[in-house]
């Protein structure tokens, strides 16, 4: 490492520590004073760091070490050939192109691995897309899949029970529900939201329940309709409630012996569901009861040849068949004595009083 | 606010840091300045640097003292919507979707630029600006923003910028693959 000598103070130190002004050389404190003293002259002074070519400015080999007598400037600093070399192409370390290997292989495996994940959250997303179109059906099915994937999402449980409330779907509603945390949610907009639907939904399933027993019981007929009616009001997203109304006021016609009315609904019931075995049972108890009041055989005709599509139709269902069977008892009976019962004064004439389904 | 001291935040997000510096580093090659010296990671107050020349290039100064907002940026975007959804949306326990989580906020909180690459962007620019350089225009909000948040680190405007990108970001891709 060199020395020079201050032209101001005589101070003795490493050359690259001096600066040189008009060809002198000056400690850092002179510099300053003699640029002070140029300013109150009006003059500005050229003043230039210099360099001890001698030393590396970075691994502070010296030049004479390498049988040089100073090494080039580079960049403004001397410079050995080796840090030459490495400051124009810095090498990136083996250790930080390895982890970036790594890495880029990670997420390889991640993506691979998320593949499942990227399809449940796709489908979630267009899923909820649709029910803010209010396209529900159509969204049910997309968040089936989404939550199949992730039932603790509360985004895909609270969207699925959302889109299956609004179209009456209850059972998948409850699936997706009891499946999230035992139907824990942290209460959010959504939550309520859905909260409040299917309060709703049970309460009108409730009325529909009782509607359903009450219609049971011999002279309630009437009130069990007026609860029917109440349900389906209270949740017309659930067709099937509005689909078991004809039923019920069946029923009521049925309890006020106005065979008229009731066969004029089952009529309408069997129009409106041709494959149904109970809407063809239903026809034939009422063209049984018109028979039974009027004695007009074509009655009869009509309700034996009803109860014979209602027993096709049953076909393969046994609980159907069951039921089928049951009411074809009653109807013969009814036909042959031409005398109107109910089911539970039949069960207790004829069955010992026990109930039958 | 609570705090933490810096070296704690830069060891649990360690990563960042280093990507932050080979950021600088990268553009420093790309842009073929010299560099002296690099630190990718250490524990101390400055968890990194990259000690480069100085240049007259404005888009050089740019890119070096910008590009690891840039990167950090990109990749914590990357990460993050590696491990969005199971994380996030799907709530699924899997660690490997934690892992890339972690990794992309980390990279993401070391997105800002020191005030150091700031300033001397600042320092050029407005002349820059006024003749006419349109990447000197554009850098002018962008360093101000910049430097606004820099301060706001304090309150930790950097995690909230990794969390910001680590979950807008994946939302925002998500939100337009289930469109397409």
């Amino acid at each position: 490492m060199r020395e020079g000598t201050c032209s101001g103070c005589g101070l003795t130190a490493p050359i690259g520590s001096f600066y040189g002004i008009s060809g002198k050389l000056y400690c850092e404190p002179c510099s300053w004073k003699e640029e002070r003293t140029a300013a109150e002259r009006g003059e500005k002074l050229e003043k230039i760091s210099v360099v001890d070519g001698s030393v590396c400015a970075r691994c502070k080999t010296r030049a004479e070490a390498t049988g040089a007598a100073d090494f080039p400037i580079c960049k403004g600093v001397p410079l050995c050939p080796n840090c030459q070399q490495q400051i124009q192409n810095w090498p990136y370390p083996v250790w930080l192109k390895a982890s970036l290997a790594g890495l880029l292989i990670l997420l390889a495996v991640a993506l691979v691995h998320g593949r499942k994940y990227f399809h449940a959250g796709r489908v979630m997303y267009a899923g909820e897309r649709l029910v803010e179109q209010g396209k529900y059906k159509e969204a049910v099915p997309l968040l089936k899949e989404a939550d199949g994937v992730a039932p603790q999402s509360d985004k895909a449980s609270l969207l699925l029970a959302k889109a299956a409330l609004r179209i009456g779907d209850v059972v998948t509603a409850q699936k997706a529900l009891q499946a999230h945390d035992a139907g824990h949610y942290e209460t959010s907009g959504d939550s309520q939201e859905v909260s409040a639907l299917w309060n709703r939904a049970t309460a009108a399933l409730e009325k529909a329940d009782k509607a359903s027993d009450l219609e049971g019981q011999p002279g309630k007929a009437e009130e069990a309709e007026a609860l029917m009616r109440q349900a389906s009001a209270e949740y017309p997203e659930m067709a099937q409630l509005a689909t078991a109304i004809p039923y019920f006021e069946a029923g009521s016609a049925f309890d006020r012996k106005d065979y008229d009315r009731f066969l004029a609904i089952s009529e309408g019931i069997w129009k409106a569901q041709p494959d149904s075995a109970n809407a063809a049972g239903q026809l034939a108890g009422a063209l049984a009861c018109k028979y039974a009041v009027s004695g007009d055989p074509s009655f009869r005709t009509r309700s034996e040849e009803m109860m014979g599509k209602a027993q096709q139709l049953s076909h393969g269902d046994h609980a159907a068949q069951q039921s089928e069977q049951e009411y074809a008892e009653r109807l013969k009976y009814r036909m042959d004595t031409r005398e109107i019962i109910n089911k539970q004064e039949y069960d207790r004439r004829f069955r010992g009083g026990k109930e039958t389904k | 606010m609570f705090f933490i001291p810096g070296f704690v935040v830069s060891l649990v997000t360690f990563p960042g840091v280093i990507v932050h510096e080979a950021a600088h580093l990268f553009f420093c090659k790309l842009f073929r300045l010299a560099v002296f010296d690099v630190c990718f990671f250490r524990v101390g107050n400055l968890a990194g640097y990259v000690i480069h020349e100085t240049t007259d290039n404005f888009r050089a100064l740019f890119f070096v003292g910008i590009g690891p907002f840039i990167i950090n940026t990109l990749l914590c975007m990357v990460f993050c919507t590696a491990a969005f959804l199971p994380v996030w949306e799907l709530k699924i326990d899997d660690p490997l979707a934690y892992f890339f989580y972690w990794l992309g906020l980390s990279i993401g909180m070391h997105a800002f630029p020191s005030s150091v690459d700031l300033t001397n962007i600042w320092t050029v620019a407005p002349d820059l600006a006024k003749k006419g350089n349109v990447l000197a225009i554009v850098s002018l909000p962008l360093v101000a923003v910049l430097h606004v948040l820099n301060f706001a680190r304090v309150i930790w405007a950097d995690l909230g910028y990794g969390i910001a990108v680590g979950i807008l970001g994946p939302i925002a891709i998500f939100k337009t693959l289930a469109r397409t």
